[in-house]
This record gives C-alpha cells, structure tokens and sequence, in this order.
C-alpha cells in the first residue's frame, strides 16, 4: 500500500485495510527505524491501538470516521498530548503536570479520523533550525543519518521522511517547517498567520508562531490543513475567518495564475543547488518573471531582532531559576536577548508593518513567488557554519535566511522537495499572499505530478 | 581599557533580571548579543516616518 495519507484513508474507508492493521505496521516502523533516526520521543502505541480499534468499529457500523480515517500521525513535542507534559524539547518541561487534553489541532486530526502515535523530536523551546536536541539526542536525517534534519520541527520531518507517518505536525516561528522539509526532502505547509489556532501548544515568539503540516505528499498537506481549520477561543490571536478548503481546487493547475522568482535576497548567496532547485520549479511552472521583495535583508535582520527579544521574555523566569538545565546553545541566546534595548523591538516592528505594506503590494501584480528555502542541503550533525558569499557564517542562526521574510509577515507557504541533481533534496518555498494557501497548493502540486517535486 | 559595552550590557541585564551569570556563558551571550546589535543597527538605517505605527501583533 501506499505510505500517502490520501492512499492509506481510501484503502480504510472503503475496507480494503483496517485501522489496527495500519496503526500496527506504523508502530512496527517506528520501532524499527526511531533507533537510529530519534525522530519519536514519545511513542502513544496504546492509546492509538484503541483508538484504532474504534476506527475500525465506526466502518463496521457503516459510519465514516472522516477523509482521515486511520491515518498515523504525530506532533512536535511542543503539542499538548493528554498524559504526557508537553517537554517542547527542554529538560525544564519535562517536570511539568501532563497535559489534560491534547491540543486543539492534534484534537481536529482525530476527529477526521487519524490516529495519533506520539510526540517528535524538536530543538528546544523552538530556538533552533538544526533539529540537534542537548537532552534527546539530534533527530537524524533519514536521506543521510549522518546529517541534520533542520529544525526546530526536526522530528517532524525525519518521521515523514522515513516513511513512519504520512502526516506530522510542526511549528514555524521563523521557518521551523520549511526548513526541516528542506533538508529531509518531504511536503510542508505554514498556513497563513492566524488561520490555524495554536491553543495548547507551548509557544516561543507568539507573534510569529505558526503551526501546520509536514507530509509525504500535497494532497497530504491540503487534507491535514483542512481537517484543522476552525475557530478556537482559545487562541486569541487566531484570525475570525470562515473554513476555507483547499482540497477542492487542489487539482485545478496553474493555469491563469501569475508565478514570479524571488530576486534581490533570495537569489544571493546559498549554495548553486538551492538556485538549481528554484530554477527548475521555476521552468515546470513556466515562471520567468523576477521580482524583489523591498529590503528584504532588513526584515530578516527585524525578524532575529524581535525573535531575540521576545524568546529571551518569554524564558526570563527559567533561565533566572534553572539556566544550567538549558542546552547551552540556547540559553546562551537567551540571556544576550535580556540584554536588548526596547527601543531595537519597537523600531523593527515599526519597520515589519511597512514592509508587509510593501511586500503586499507585489501580490496585486502577481500570485505566487518562488524562492529557495534553505540555503544549503542537510548539513553534517555538529555542523557549525554555513558559507554565504564567500564568507562563512554561524550555522545554527542562518538556515533561515530565506525563510524569515516571509514568516515575519505571516504569509502563506508550500514547502516542497527537489533533487536538482544526483545529490540530496532541498526545498523551494511557493509564496502566495494572505489567505492563499490554495494557489500555493495548487502549484506544488503541479510539481508534484510532474514528478519535479518529490519525496 | 574600558569595559566592551555589549559585554557590559549583558552584565548588566543578567544583574537586573536577578540572573546568576557564570563566566563561561559571558563570551556567548556577548557574541549574541553583537549579532543581534548588527541586525537592529541594519533596521535603524532604515528610514521610517515618525508616524510609522507600531506592529506589536500582526493580522494577515
């Protein structure tokens, strides 16, 4: 059978699998492979057997258990799973209470009919683009065990990769999806800033955080992206909008819509695969138009900033009571972000409103942009520089280069794998303006069934 | 010779959050602390209108 979410809910729904059967050959995968990936911390094998089980009850009684019947999936370990504390990949968290109930989105997956199998891998507190953990070990990249999977939502990506869930849940606060799916070679979606509620999840810089799907496929994505949608009170900076499904157009092409190349930032520096990858999206799609998004740099630049300042906020109380607990390449970030003058904060969100004034006008001339998302493939693990035009960069910060312009506005994007040579994968990011993560959709998956973007 | 101020910055901020800072963080939070105070001085470059508003939370 296939190891797409889309295939495995078909062959469920219509009795030519069961649940259990699925659910248990996930969980043998799983202990098969997670030795040697460290993708999984947290492996729920009871309580998703049960929950099979009632799966596989509901089609007996002739009632369907939703377009994600039976469908394995798992969450950063920043997801609030009910019974577990949510450790959010720190030390300090594993003390707290268990979690009373699962998050609101681990939550909506299940009521579409997937099963839960557990927690993955992450950087701590989400402060992280390599996906190397001080307290669990790195998740390892399972294209290559001796490279990173990126992170922070490392995890996420190495179980996609390795084929021991079609769908997990990550977080992206700067590109902590895009990233991982860069170098583990899967699908990834950041939805639109405020479209999916973030309730019972631990949070790092609340005005960035996004949460969405990794996925072996882009019908995964769409599934995963609509099965979440919902307004939740519990998320107050979630936006008031009506469900807006993404699977019905997701076959309808890309005829009529206007695909540009992002130039200027994004076409600097990186290595030429990054450029490489870009490119042949790029000629798949039929897109030759180059635009820039203005002053791009300086959004990143305002992005590091606010992200130093708030994350250092935010663990101010922790580090003071328990700053050797911190793996010590955060905490040493976070104590130099206790330092930052308000007047740097105040100047970079001023800053973030005109360029997200500016960045949305290019979307009245056009509909997508394609740009890199990683500048580099997967590194080696304890990697700890990257080369950038000729000079060599710290590693740890820099692997979202290109992703944090566009989360620092909240813009929607589709991650999707290339192989632009005979070497590892790496990621494009398609671009599209608020709201739009169906056109992104659309797109990849054009990519996808010209077997330009794959896994 | 005078104190580095970013040095001295961290010091002080550790100080007033009531954060014991041992010597062996010190060196790495500086160095966090400068790449921080590159990227804010790239955003004070920037000329903005003092009517610019403020984006403390962003709706898309």
């Amino acid at each position: 059978m296939s190891n797409t979410a889309s295939d495995i809910a078909a062959a469920i729904r219509s009795r030519r699998a069961t649940a259990c059967a699925t659910t248990e050959a996930a969980l043998a995968r799983i202990a098969a492979e997670n030795p040697a990936v460290n993708a999984f911390t947290d492996v729920t094998a009871a309580r998703a057997l049960a929950r099979a089980d009632a799966i596989d009850a509901q089609l007996a009684e002739g009632r369907d258990p939703g377009p994600l019947a039976g469908v394995p999936f798992a969450v950063k370990n920043l997801f609030d799973i009910a019974g577990l504390p949510t450790r959010a990949g720190s030390r300090i968290n594993r003390e707290r209470a268990p979690a009373p109930r699962d998050a609101f989105l681990a939550r909506k997956m299940e009521e579409a009919g997937a099963i839960l199998l557990g927690a993955l891998n992450m950087g701590e507190y989400a402060y992280d683009f390599t996906g190397e953990n001080a307290h669990d070990g790195p998740s390892r990249n399972p294209r290559d065990l001796a490279r990173m999977t990126g992170g922070s939502s490392g995890g996420s990506g190495a179980a996609v990769a390795a084929g021991m869930v079609p769908v997990a849940l990550g977080s992206d606060t700067n590109g902590s999806i895009r990233v991982p799916a860069s170098l583990c070679g899967v699908f990834g979606l950041k939805p639109t800033y405020g479209r999916l509620s973030r309730a019972g999840t631990f949070p790092f810089v609340s005005s960035f955080d996004h949460l969405g799907p990794l996925a072996a496929g882009v019908t995964d994505l769409a599934l995963a992206h609509d099965a979440m949608q919902g307004t939740d009170p519990e998320d107050p900076m979630q936006a008031q909008r009506p469900v807006e499904p993404v699977l019905p157009s997701l076959e309808d092409g890309i005829g009529g819509l206007r695909i540009a190349i992002a130039g200027g930032h994004f076409a600097q520096g990186g290595h030429r695969a990054a450029h490489d990858a870009v490119a042949l999206a790029a000629k798949a799609l039929g897109a030759s138009r180059v635009v820039e998004f203005p002053e791009a740099t300086r959004a990143r630049a305002a992005a590091y900033v606010i992200t130093a300042a708030e994350g250092a906020a935010l663990h101010a109380e922790r580090l003071c009571a328990r700053a050797a607990d911190f793996d010590p390449e955060v905490r040493d970030r976070l104590i130099g972000g206790l330092a930052i003058p308000a007047a740097w904060v105040a100047r970079a969100q001023r800053f973030r409103r005109w360029y997200q004034a500016r960045v949305l006008e290019l979307f009245a001339e056009v509909d997508l942009i394609l740009a890199p998302a990683t500048p580099v493939r997967a590194p080696r693990l304890g990697q700890k520089t990257l080369e950038w035009d000729g000079q060599s960069l710290p590693l740890r910060p820099n692997l979202g280069l290109y992703t944090q312009p566009v989360s620092f506005i909240g813009l929607p994007v589709a991650a999707v794998p290339l192989w632009p040579d005979d070497g590892l994968p790496i990621g494009v990011q398609i671009i599209a303006a608020p709201w739009r993560e169906d056109l992104a959709l659309r797109a990849a998956r054009v990519l996808e069934r010209q077997g330009v973007a794959r896994l | 010779m005078a104190k580095d101020p970013i040095e001295q910055a961290v010091e002080t901020a550790a100080e007033l959050h009531g954060l014991t800072l041992q010597a062996e963080w010190l060196e790495a939070a500086t160095t966090a602390l400068r790449t921080v105070a590159a990227a804010a001085r790239l955003v004070e470059e920037f000329p903005l209108e003092d009517e610019a508003e403020y984006a403390p939370v962003f709706h898309a």
